[in-house]
């Protein structure tokens, strides 16, 4: 042995046991810490984080690939047609199945969605859709008071209004969330139109 | 590595904190998904109420009401302020509709028995098959010839669905019987011949400035009490003379507790009390002679009799005190009188009301404002108010016929015999004889408990029904009830979950090819063929330029009702027959007063929590069968309350807890009806006890009606005790100082008192 060669000591049994078990130690948490983020942020952001997924540009993929695009933009329709109670309640309100019945029972023969969904409506059962949009937790939105107040403040039609948050969907071939909907949004908009930022004004 | 105190305390508190943190981070996963509904009806908007109107089932004149209704489940059940006959008012009874809707132990599909008759084991068959099974028996009943060994049992029903049964009845031959606990023919049959009216007059309590009453306990169970209720108020406060109410009735009941006159003769003299009055106003005041003349059949002087000096000592009240009501009931200005519950429940019972209703005749007060205002006939043909059930009489012939066997079939819809009738009859026992009992029932109830076949019925929110009220209001009425809701087991699918009374009626008929005269097969298309009817009459609450509109309307109004339409302006006396001694069985020292429970009635809504939990309105007992007795009778006799009391009558013996009262006669008990069910689901099974099973079978010769409060009893302790469920049973009284009555007040206070 060269004197004054470095020679690391040579662990015992003891420590390495001990060594072990810090490892696995520091490993769970980590795992931990990495899990609790995920749990934060998935709150934070009002949906699920899931690594490496495109879907927050893209928006989710949904059991039947609806074009807003056909709807909206080649057939006129207003929003208010499907989601009719959004000037009414709370929710925008997921139009009924047999509400799309009204014109698929005749129209879109051996389209793969539209027989799906005949198929769904024809059992009775629903669809699953996946959320876009949800508010974080302890919030109550109210679609029918925004509706309201803006289509008067600025003297436009209720599908006009849509579009503040939800963007230009008839342009989506996916939905998509474009605004990213936390107090921060809220607390601003409300503070450019006057609106009260009374904490039990959403947190009720 | 020691672990400190204070280590360990870290680590917990890190801990929870870190699961507190993992569990309120997560989404839940309900929350990352939308269902769609499959079918949106256009009016449903989510978090937005619906009001719909349709007509309660759960009292004997049906009101109005109307259902909030939230994503297709009854929330609420208020008045409709637009029905005639309650006007916004409505009973702590109808509220409990709800809890009959979503009752767990509803019956949601046809069952067949399976185990030995009452063992309560079922098993799910098709309503095909439960159809088939049941008009077989029909139709092989009658190829034998035996039509008439099939027995439909029901309790006493008008509107439609009276209409519907009435058809099937006689299409099929069966025999019809209609059972309601608390018997009610004495009283209809006199209302019959004073008035010539099927159903009650309007009794316009409102406009009145005195009433007598003769055992009507018309502010809790008396046919409508809401009506009652409501014009009682008016009579009270609503006019610059507050109304005068003296009641006659032998129990403390809530009407006598509101009188300002209560007077108790002995139990079955009421009768003989209304012939003093009219003795007194016949001798002493100068009513109408062709009146007299009528009532007495031209010689008053066998009245002579009952003049209140003679008859005083028999009824128990003072001469001077009949006297003195005579005197007020005839001079003034809007007398009323009104007569049923336990006076009409005597040997005596028809005499007795005849004599009681035959003063509004003296006072001259048929078709007059505050008076007795006549009612005009149905709008429709066919469509009735529900009429008197058969007596006891007929009750106990149909219990021999079970027991010659000549009853085959007993079909039993909204009646529950096996607890109502009293057991001297041994309805219970001769039960046995009939081969198949079939149930309409979607609550177990005692008689359904014995079934061999159960088709439920849809509960009354969920199906469809008109009915003529029962008090009516002066002019024509008809309440149009509708389903709020869709029935809660649909989800059973078509083969099982509930269907409505008459479409099983109707589907029976079809399936049995018998033809029922109705032009379409569901009850919903015979209903709104007489809404056809009352369109092409062209008047009324609803004016509509199509049909469509005007049956919108009258759904959404919750019925239809034409003011101009009243009924006849007056009615001519009949004579009065004299009024018998009452017949009492038995010989215990107390007379027993059975009466109607002002939630649970006879009975038949024990199954509701909520009505268990209403306190009564004398004693605020609830939940239990309580035995009311003079506070005097139970400190001599060492007598609690609570104290569990044995009461025997030579028909049988119940128990009941002790409940002292100083308004209770030293010579009576009264014991509330409702209680002591079989099987009734799990509110009301094994609790408290039946008192109608005790009753003896004492009853008016004249209609058959079972004489209900003509029974004597003993009591006797038992040594158990239990604590009475009544309202604020553990509050002690305030403390007292027993020496110092008077509040001294110091001068200090000063000022100008």
């Amino acid at each position: 042995m060269i004197p004054g060669d470095f020679q690391p000591k040579r662990p015992t049994p003891k420590q390495l046991v001990k060594l072990g078990i810090l490892g696995i130690f520091s490993l769970g948490a980590f795992a931990g810490v990495v899990i609790a983020l995920t749990f934060v942020l998935t709150a934070w952001l009002g949906r699920p984080v899931i690594f490496g997924s495109t879907e927050f540009r893209e928006g989710p993929n949904q059991p039947i690939a609806f074009p807003h695009e056909t709807h909206v933009k080649k057939l006129g329709m207003d929003c208010t047609f499907c989601h009719r109670n959004v000037e009414k309640e709370a929710a925008a309100s997921v139009p009924a199945t047999g509400l799309c019945m009204t014109c698929h029972s005749t129209v879109g023969d051996g389209l793969e969605g539209i027989e799906k969904m005949r198929d769904l409506y024809e059992d009775g059962r629903s669809i699953h859709w996946v959320r876009v949009h949800r508010v974080p937790d302890h919030v109550h939105f109210v679609h029918e008071a925004h509706i309201r107040y803006f289509s008067e403040a600025e003297g436009v039609e209720t599908s006009q209004v849509c579009q503040k948050c939800h963007g230009e969907v008839a342009e989506m071939e996916k939905v998509r969330q474009v605004e990213n909907l936390k107090m921060g949004d809220c607390v601003d908009c409300h503070k450019k139109n006057a609106a009260p930022t009374d904490c039990s004004t959403c947190h009720y | 590595m020691a672990l400190t105190r204070r280590q360990f305390l870290t680590l917990m508190g890190g801990s929870a904190g870190a699961a507190v943190l993992f569990q309120a981070c997560g989404v839940p996963e309900k929350e990352l998904f939308i269902d769609s509904p499959v079918e949106m009806p256009e009016d449903l908007v989510s978090g937005i109420d619906n009001w719909y109107a349709t007509v309660c089932q759960y009292c004997d004149t049906s009101e109005g009401i109307v259902v909030r209704v939230m994503e297709g489940r009854a929330k609420k059940i208020e008045g409709n302020v637009d029905y005639p006959v309650n006007i916004g008012t409505h009973s702590a009874r109808c509220e409990a509709g709800l809890q009959a809707l979503y009752h767990p132990d509803r019956i949601s599909a046809p069952l067949v028995r399976t185990g030995p008759r009452g063992s309560g084991e079922y098993s799910e068959i098709s309503w095909t098959d439960a159809i088939s099974r049941l008009t077989g028996t029909l139709r092989d009943l009658e190829d034998q010839g035996n039509s008439g060994h099939a027995v439909l049992l029901t309790n006493p029903i008008g509107g439609h669905l009276g209409l519907v049964l009435d058809n099937f009845v006689s299409a099929s031959g069966c025999r019809h019987l209609t059972h309601e606990p608390i018997e009610t023919a004495s009283v209809r049959q006199a209302i019959k011949e004073v008035f010539s009216q099927d159903a009650y007059p309007e009794f316009d309590i409102n406009n009145a400035d005195l009433v007598l009453s003769f055992g009507a306990d018309f502010l809790s169970t008396w046919v409508s009490p809401t009506r009652y209720s409501r014009g009682y108020g008016e009579f009270r406060q609503g006019h610059d003379h507050r109304g005068k109410l003296i009641h006659i009735e032998s129990r403390f009941s809530h009407t006598a507790a509101n009188a300002d006159q209560w007077v108790r003769p002995n139990p079955g003299t009421e009768g003989i009390l209304a012939l003093a009055i009219i003795q007194e106003i016949v001798s002493h005041e100068s009513p109408d002679p062709s009146v007299v003349e009528a009532l007495t059949g031209g010689d008053p002087s066998w009245l002579d009799s009952y003049a209140p000096d003679n008859v005083a000592a028999r009824i128990g009240v003072e001469a001077d005190v009949i006297k003195h009501i005579a005197h007020d009931f005839f001079h003034a200005s809007h007398p009323i009188s009104l007569g049923g519950g336990s006076a009409a429940a005597h040997s005596n019972g028809l005499s007795a009301m005849k004599a009681a209703f035959s003063l509004n005749h003296l006072a001259g007060n048929i078709g007059t404002k505050g008076g007795v205002i006549l009612n005009p006939v149905s709008p429709l043909r066919g469509v009735n108010p529900v009429g008197a059930g058969n007596s006891f009489s007929d009750f106990q012939r149909l219990a021999e016929d079970m027991q010659a066997g000549n009853v085959e079939l007993l079909m039993v819809r909204g009646a529950d015999p096996y607890y109502g009738i009293p057991d001297v009859a041994a309805f219970k026992e001769r039960l046995a004889n009939v081969p198949l009992i079939v149930s309409f029932s979607n609550m177990m109830d005692d008689t359904t408990s014995v079934a061999d076949l159960i088709l439920p019925e849809h509960n009354y929110l969920e199906d469809w029904g008109t009915d003529v009220p029962l008090a009516g209001v002066g002019y024509q009425t008809i309440g149009f009830q509708q389903p709020v809701v869709r029935p809660f087991f649909e989800n059973r699918g078509e083969n099982l979950g509930t269907k409505g009374f008459a479409d099983i009626l109707l589907t029976s008929a079809q399936v049995m090819e018998k033809d029922l005269g109705f032009s379409s097969d569901t009850f919903k298309d015979v209903i709104r063929d007489g809404a056809r009817e009352l369109y092409q009459r062209n008047g009324g609450s609803v004016e509509a330029p199509t049909f469509e509109a005007f049956w919108n309307g009258i759904l959404q109004r919750g019925g239809w009702w034409a003011v101009e339409s009243t009924g006849p302006s007056s009615a001519s006396p009949v004579r009065l027959d004299g009024v018998a001694e009452p017949i009492i069985s038995g010989n215990g020292a107390f007379n027993l007063q059975p009466f109607l429970s002002s939630s649970l009635l006879d009975g038949r809504l024990a199954f509701l929590p909520w009505l268990q939990a209403m306190p009564d309105p004398i004693s605020t007992a609830t939940w239990q069968t309580w035995v009311e007795i003079n506070h005097k009778v139970a400190e001599e006799r060492d007598i609690k309350e609570g104290d569990v009391l044995q009461i025997s009558t030579t028909r049988g013996i119940i128990l009941a807890l002790a409940m002292p009262n100083p308004a209770t006669p030293p010579d009576a008990i009264s014991i509330p009806i409702g209680q002591g069910h079989r099987d009734h689901g799990r509110y009301a099974s094994g609790r408290g006890a039946n008192v109608l099973s005790i009753l003896d079978a004492v009853h008016d010769e004249s209609t058959g009606s079972l004489a209900w409060a003509a029974t004597k009893a003993d009591i006797r302790k038992t040594g158990d005790w239990i604590r009475v469920p009544k309202f604020e049973n553990t509050v002690p009284d305030f403390p007292r100082d027993e020496h110092n009555h008077i509040i001294e007040l110091t001068s200090d206070l000063g000022g100008n008192h």
